[in-house]
């Protein structure tokens, strides 16, 4: 008797054990589910900000790649704007020339790129500032990159031309940036398109160049041509200030011609 | 052969309770920790948003690249500044350590998985495209990839019967109590 009550709980308690096995199963299995579902749905979230990430990225530019026919036609024309003036950092032209020019610009403003391109300002370079009459000093003054959705990329931008300027290419890599300026206010001044324009300058010592990015005296360059910048009152770019022996005189237009230009310089010599 | 039987249903308990402790034991510590890691990710992740929406410098190394990194394109997701993602992330997991069940343990795990993934992704932007490096940001990586451990380890430890303590009760206990006291 006692032995057939032993036999039954016995056989109860496998019974038991038994359904727990299987419920701890069934838990250990669910929990795996569960965890499984977990790692894929975050491989997915994950996926999906690194699509919009890298969209985002994509924006609206007018780089070319280095070595490309476009590429080498546009740097063809600004070297030969160029070539054969003397550079000194942000300082383009014989240094003792009577007359200095101070642009001040952004590199992401439009009307800077219309005066650089389509205004007065490469026949100035040809005519006045290769013959040693008129140098141009360009100061980097906070416009259309501080109200763009991304404006601390203005100091990066700026020094990566005062960067190019320590190898004394600075005006090639200024004349780089308005020639393929990207849609204003699309974000398109990235590291990949810094890094792009100067691959395109054969001349630049790429890895000197990204080291000296990170020379502090060229922040506080791009900080104290913004603050003469505010003292003398300036509000917007292109400004063009002349200075000669007989005082100083703005340009005031937006884009001026190569004619007005003249008339300011004769004003100050 | 009974007492046997008893000694080892005996020990079976004993050791099971002494699991159960240790588990919940070890849930409290991996809780602690994570806890402490998310108040510094909130820490990190809310200075940056402040300095964002401030407009103000980051405290940065010698080397300044916490700017160039939060001034490239990567430095926000659809508009939003990653260091706000990065902030909700770490308020999201601080708020999921206090749902004390299997579905608490697994949010808090993907919540980290995603912040370990996505800052992985950051810290190769870092390295290959932007060639710059935030001290901030690589702060924030480790965290995420410290949490992403422990609270894997806190969903793999956990024993789902035994994690939450369990209440018999009086009359089963007697049972049980009867029936050991009639095999001896």
């Amino acid at each position: 008797m006692a032995s057939r009550t032993k036999q039954k709980e016995e056989a109860r308690a496998r019974r038991l054990a038994e359904e727990q096995a299987r419920a701890e199963r069934a838990r250990r299995q669910r929990r795996m589910q569960m965890i499984g579902g977990v790692v894929l749905a975050a491989i997915v979230v994950v996926v999906a900000a690194i699509v919009i990430s890298s969209g985002s990225a994509k924006k609206e530019t007018g780089l070319q790649k280095a070595g490309t026919q476009q590429s080498n036609a546009t740097m063809a024309s600004i070297n030969q704007l160029l070539n054969g003036i003397p550079q000194s950092g942000n300082v383009l032209g014989n240094p003792k020339a009577p007359v200095t020019m101070t642009y001040y610009g952004d590199y992401e403003c439009p009307v800077c790129q219309a005066f650089t391109l389509q205004g007065g300002f490469s026949q100035l370079v040809s005519n006045d500032v290769r013959s040693g009459k008129v140098k141009v000093e360009y100061r980097a003054f906070c416009t259309a990159t501080c109200g763009s959705p991304d404006p601390g990329v203005f100091n990066t931008q700026q020094v990566a031309g005062l960067a190019a300027g320590k190898q004394n290419l600075f005006w090639q890599y200024t004349e780089l940036f308005y020639h393929e300026q990207g849609t204003e206010d699309s974000g398109y001044v990235t590291e990949s398109y810094l890094q792009g324009l100067a691959k395109q300058i054969t001349a630049l010592k790429f890895a000197t160049w990204m080291s000296d990015r990170n020379d502090p005296t060229l922040t506080a360059q791009v900080g104290s041509d913004q603050a003469s910048a505010r003292q003398l009152g300036v509000s917007g770019t292109p400004t063009l200030i002349f200075a000669g022996p007989k005082g100083q005189a703005a340009a005031s237009e937006a884009v001026p011609t190569y004619a007005q230009l003249e008339s300011v310089i004769k004003q100050v010599t | 052969m009974s007492v046997s039987d008893g000694q080892r249903v005996g020990v079976t308990a004993v050791t099971t309770n002494g699991a159960s402790s240790r588990t919940s034991n070890v849930d409290r510590r991996l809780r602690i920790a994570i806890g402490v890691l998310c108040l510094i990710g909130i820490g990190i992740a809310g200075y940056l948003t402040y300095t964002h929406y401030a407009k103000i410098k980051v405290i940065c190394g010698s080397n300044g690249g916490c700017e160039t990194v939060q001034s490239s394109v990567y430095s926000k997701l659809a508009g939003l500044p990653v260091a706000v993602l990065g902030l909700a992330g770490y308020i999201g997991m601080l708020f999921t350590l206090f749902i004390r069940n299997e579905l608490g343990r697994i949010a808090t795990f993907g919540i980290a998985l995603v912040g370990f993934l996505f800052s992985m992704y950051l810290t190769y932007r870092e390295a290959f495209t932007i060639h710059a490096y935030c001290y901030w940001c690589l702060s924030s990586a480790t965290l995420m990839t410290i949490l992403v451990i422990l609270t894997a380890t806190r969903v793999i430890r956990a024993d789902p019967i035994t994690s939450a303590p369990k209440t018999v009760p009086r009359a089963e206990r007697r049972r049980t109590e009867r029936r050991q006291a009639a095999r001896h």
